[in-house]
């Protein structure tokens, strides 16, 4: 018994030492982990208390971090916002009415072009919200261009800027018809054709389209006229008209959907095929 | 006193700061609170020191980590810390008014005290932490790296906190 007492005293530290780590390591390898790790985690209100500090400082420091975080989250929520979408066409006239020839979708601008002979306006509608090739396009009440190519949100716009575009318009005095065309350079200025001599044309007289073609309605301004540039070997007018369009500042336009377009248009095929053919 | 309110500080700044501190994706951690049982006397009794490393180890597991394994990396700290003491003390023992500090022991003195007894403290904790040897050398190197940071740490400590006058 002296000799265990003697024993005990001389490795008491190694074998305080066993028991305790036993005691630990009992602890951690303990089957349920979990609950004792909860238990002792959550069961000691003064380290819940510190940790609580430790958070309410810290998240002190992180406003920074916050602040993006707020600012990131406004961003997506402000691209959630009606304006944002390209699909949305409140002002789209949707009333199904028999009698309706024309129905408008507005559009926003997203590329144009103006400095070339050949330029093109792209805007953010396609066939998905009912857009097809050859609708005018037009803008404050007067004419833009025709759409001439269109994908699902997309269209391409052949604007008067085109030196291969044609649209058949009218004095809107005396009513006679002629051919607006572009011939490049200033893209404020475009001419009328074939217009008779004996007409007569002053400055500032109104040019707006014929309703012949099925592209535009009757009498949507088209400019107005700056100049007579006759030639006298020719035996028509060349009008310099000052377009009403300003094609460096276009924001949104409106696209013309012409109900009875398909009608008109199959009608005067039929008749050009009657005659034998188009020439 | 001092020495267990020292303890305590170190437990809740390890806690609080120095757990934070995860360089490199978590490779270097160190562990500081081991300071303060390395700075007890010398003259410390055994159990009394392996008493308060595992009272530390507890408080240390109490916020965080599974509990018991501060514990038991304390407690083999504990129990080696005056067997280091002994293999490294002169022949003729230390002196009463010695501490085991930076400033009173000397440089080598210490890194070589700090560094063993670090290195041991941080090999079963993270040994124990992770029961698991398919990434031995990124283990053996997160521990000497955190070893190596605990011992830049204590030692900037004490360049730090010590007063002027009991640098040699």
């Amino acid at each position: 018994m002296g000799n265990l007492l003697a024993l005990l005293q001389r490795f008491h530290v190694l074998l305080l030492f066993v028991v305790l780590q036993i005691f630990s390591l009992s602890i951690l390898f303990s089957e349920n982990n979990f609950h004792r790790k909860e238990f002792v985690r959550h069961s000691s209100d003064i380290i819940g208390y510190i940790y609580e500090k430790r958070d309410a400082f810290t998240s002190y420091l992180r406003l920074s971090e916050i602040n993006e975080q707020l600012a990131l989250e406004n961003a997506t929520l402000r691209s959630l916002l009606p304006e944002n979408f390209s699909l949305l066409d409140s002002a789209t006239v949707l009333i199904q009415n028999p009698n309706q020839k024309y129905r408008y979708t507005p559009a926003k601008v997203v590329n144009a072009s103006v400095n070339r002979n050949r330029n093109y306006l792209t805007i953010n509608k396609g066939w998905a919200e009912g857009i097809q090739k050859e609708f005018g396009v037009i803008a404050n009440g007067s004419i833009v261009g025709i759409v001439s190519s269109v994908s699902e949100h997309y269209a391409v716009v052949m604007p008067i800027l085109h030196t291969k575009f044609q649209g058949s318009v009218k004095m809107k005095g005396s009513g006679d018809f002629g051919i607006l065309e572009w011939l490049g350079g200033d893209p404020m200025f475009a001419f009328v054709k074939e217009i008779p001599k004996h007409v007569q044309i002053h400055e500032g007289d109104s040019v707006i389209t014929s309703g012949y073609s099925s592209h535009f309605p009757d009498g949507m301004m088209v400019g107005t006229v700056a100049a007579l540039e006759d030639k006298p070997e020719e035996n028509f007018h060349r009008v310099k008209v000052l377009l009403a369009t300003d094609f460096r500042k276009l924001g949104w336009v409106q696209v013309v959907k012409n109900m009875t377009k398909i009608e008109q248009d199959s009608l005067e095929h039929s008749q050009i095929i009657l005659d034998g053919g188009e020439e | 006193m001092m020495n267990y309110l020292r303890i305590l500080f170190l437990v809740i700044l390890q806690a609080l700061v120095v757990s934070r501190i995860t360089l490199f994706d978590g490779l270097v951690l160190p562990f500081l609170y081991i300071f303060g049982i390395l700075m007890m006397p010398f003259e410390t009794p055994r159990w009394l020191l392996l008493m308060v490393s595992f009272l530390t180890g507890m408080l240390m597991d109490a916020f965080t980590g599974p509990p018991g394994l501060h514990t038991s990396a304390c407690l083999t700290l504990g129990f080696l810390q005056p067997l280091v003491q002994k293999m490294l003390s002169p022949r003729e023992g230390y002196d009463t008014n010695l501490r085991p500090t930076l400033f009173k022991m000397g440089t080598a003195w210490y890194v070589t005290y700090a560094g063993v007894l670090t290195f041991v403290h941080h090999t079963w904790l993270i040994f124990f932490e992770y029961l698991r040897f398919d990434h031995f050398f990124m283990q053996l190197l997160h521990i000497i790296l955190s070893t190596i940071a605990t011992i830049l740490l204590m030692v900037l400590a004490q360049l730090l906190i010590s007063p002027n006058k009991s640098r040699i």
